[in-house]
């Protein structure tokens, strides 16, 4: 599938390295590209640094060396840069991280607001439409805590989707949640990746790599590991360390 | 069986109507009042309540005027209400400089948290008044203000620090990659979680700040305390006046907390 996009690469990364001040190499020698449009699934154990390659996308955690260039815009020192490269970059969180002291429909309109200055009523339209669209506009007047983790994952990715990003990370979406509502958000990712949203996501829903992804990494100890697409993966493996990650999540 | 069980009912609900809240305040107001009655009677003091209203407030052919007390009272409110808002700010701007990427700020920060906390008030007050004070001329209200915003803003900066420190890093984050710079992080995500959370310390600061304005009576201002010793100067109503002023001060702290209870539970938000 991965063939079939013309996208030009709007990820750009190159020779990525990590270590946290504790020592550990988190990301080494981390490469490669995402195309316009492409869903891009990251696997791999524990530790691996799925999260830490994510968070460094949109400058959450700052790279030792190597550049990461996002829709042109390289991501620099540049405190400007960031900001640009935030606004285009959606986040997903595996702990929701909604704003409590928000209803779930300010949640929404903040960034619109605050970042893309547009007017409540503007700001509310769009939410409204988007909160639509994940099936929890009946919840808009609520808060955070009174709605299951599901629909509190819902609302966290129509308030990342209410920047209009050129591309969406998701950092185990649902590893948080019952496994009854895992389905729900499942749902609201896979019609994101049909209408051609690109995606980085790093998850251990093999169903979901399967029907939606492009392509999958899977990686360990910082650096890439194996790259194909899902079918690759689950039919003829070429590393010994994947097939063997893989027969211990399957 | 049956009747005991409707007796224990009973018993039951009278336990939790406010009459049981009454009742037991007012064993403890008896009391009191009795032990005071018993150690006084041992001193044979002479207590002269009547002398107490007109210090307070007096009726004449002009109506009603206050009396050394309450004007002391006034301004022990004008005091405390100015320093109450300069040390909520001072405080809150020095926890914003502690937790900021600036190494001089946190330095300024950190130098007069540690000397404002680690010295007495009443040293920092006549610091200010006798040595500061003719320098830079200010005068006695002024100093009185300016000791009394420093001293507790180091207090409250601790506090207001507590509570951003206690908001979760996601919080911050999910702010961060929404595109919102750090300071609207911190003005719309960060900042009003971390103040309703401090509330109730915030409170007890304010508390104490009003009862920590007594001592500006050190440098010769008018307030309530000021007041009531130079009426205990001339009286010797020494009991009276300050089991009064006792009270004045008390009901002043009392209405502030009620005050404080009352928004908290209006703006509750569940975090
Ligand atoms: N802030 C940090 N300080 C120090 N070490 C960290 C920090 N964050 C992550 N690490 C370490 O970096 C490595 C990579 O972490 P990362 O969270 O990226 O892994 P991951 O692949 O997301 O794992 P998981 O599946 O458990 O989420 C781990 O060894 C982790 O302990
Ligand atoms: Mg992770």
């Amino acid at each position: 599938m991965a063939l079939n996009k013309v996208g030009d690469p709007i990820i750009r990364v190159d020779r990525l390295y990590k270590t946290f001040p504790n020592g550990v190499n988190a990301l080494v020698n981390f490469s490669g590209h995402v195309h316009r449009g492409e869903v891009v699934v990251i696997i791999g154990p524990s530790g691996a640094g799925k999260s830490t390659f994510l968070r460094c996308l949109n400058g959450l955690e700052e790279i030792d060396s190597g550049t990461i260039v996002i829709d042109g815009i390289p991501l620099d020192e540049k405190k400007k840069n960031r900001l640009e490269i935030r606004k285009e970059v959606g986040m997903v969180f595996q702990q929701f991280n909604l704003f409590p002291h928000m209803t779930v429909l300010d949640n929404v309109n903040l960034a619109q607001i605050r970042v893309r200055h547009k007017s409540r009523e503007e700001a509310t339209q769009t939410s409204m439409e988007l909160l639509n669209k994940v099936d929890i506009a009946d919840k808009a007047a609520a808060f955070p805590d009174q709605l299951s983790g599901g629909q509190q994952q819902r609302v966290a990715i129509a308030r990342a989707l209410a920047m209009m990003p050129k591309v969406m990370l998701f950092d185990e979406a649902t590893s948080a949640l019952d496994p009854e509502m895992i389905g729900e958000v499942l749902d609201v990712m896979k019609n994101l990746a049909r209408e051609g949203m690109t995606m980085v996501c790093v998850t251990h829903e093999m169903g979901f790599a399967r029907e939606v992804s492009d392509r999958v990494i899977f990686m360990e100890k910082g650096t890439i590991v194996e790259m194909g697409t899902a079918e690759h993966f689950f039919e003829n493996p070429a590393e010994e360390r994947t097939r063997l990650f893989l027969s211990q999540i399957l | 069986m049956h009747t005991s069980a409707g007796r224990s009912a009973v018993l039951k609900r009278l336990y939790r109507s406010p009459l049981a809240d009454i009742f037991q305040f007012v064993i403890l107001v008896l009391l009191v009042i009795w032990f005071f009655a018993r150690s006084t009677e041992n001193l044979g003091y002479d207590w002269q309540w009547g002398r107490i209203p007109p210090f307070l407030f007096s009726f004449d052919e002009n109506g009603l005027t206050w009396g050394p007390l309450m004007q002391g009272l006034m301004v022990t409110f004008k005091i405390s209400g100015i320093s109450l808002v300069l040390a909520f700010t001072i405080g809150l701007t020095t926890a914003l400089f502690r937790v900021s990427g600036s190494f001089v700020a946190r330095a300024i920060a950190h130098v007069y948290l540690e000397t404002s906390r680690n010295t007495p008030l009443l040293i920092q007050l006549f610091f200010i008044y006798f040595v500061v004070g003719p320098v830079i001329g200010l005068d006695r209200f002024t100093s009185a203000v300016l000791a009394l915003s420093l001293f507790e803003g180091a207090y409250a900066s601790e506090i207001f620090r507590a509570g951003i420190v206690s908001i979760s890093r996601g919080q911050r984050e999910a702010g961060y990659s929404l595109g919102l710079s750090t300071l609207d992080a911190y003005r719309f995500i960060i900042m009003p979680q971390a103040i309703r959370r401090v509330v109730p310390p915030l409170t007890s600061q304010a508390i104490s700040l009003i009862k920590d304005s007594a001592l500006v009576s050190t440098i010769a201002i008018y307030d309530l305390t000021m007041q009531a010793q130079t009426l205990i100067a001339e009286t010797f109503l020494t009991f009276e006046l300050w089991f009064t002023v006792g009270a004045m001060y008390l009901f002043v702290t009392t209405i502030l907390s009620l005050l404080v209870n009352h928004l908290e539970k209006r703006f509750k938000v569940s975090a």
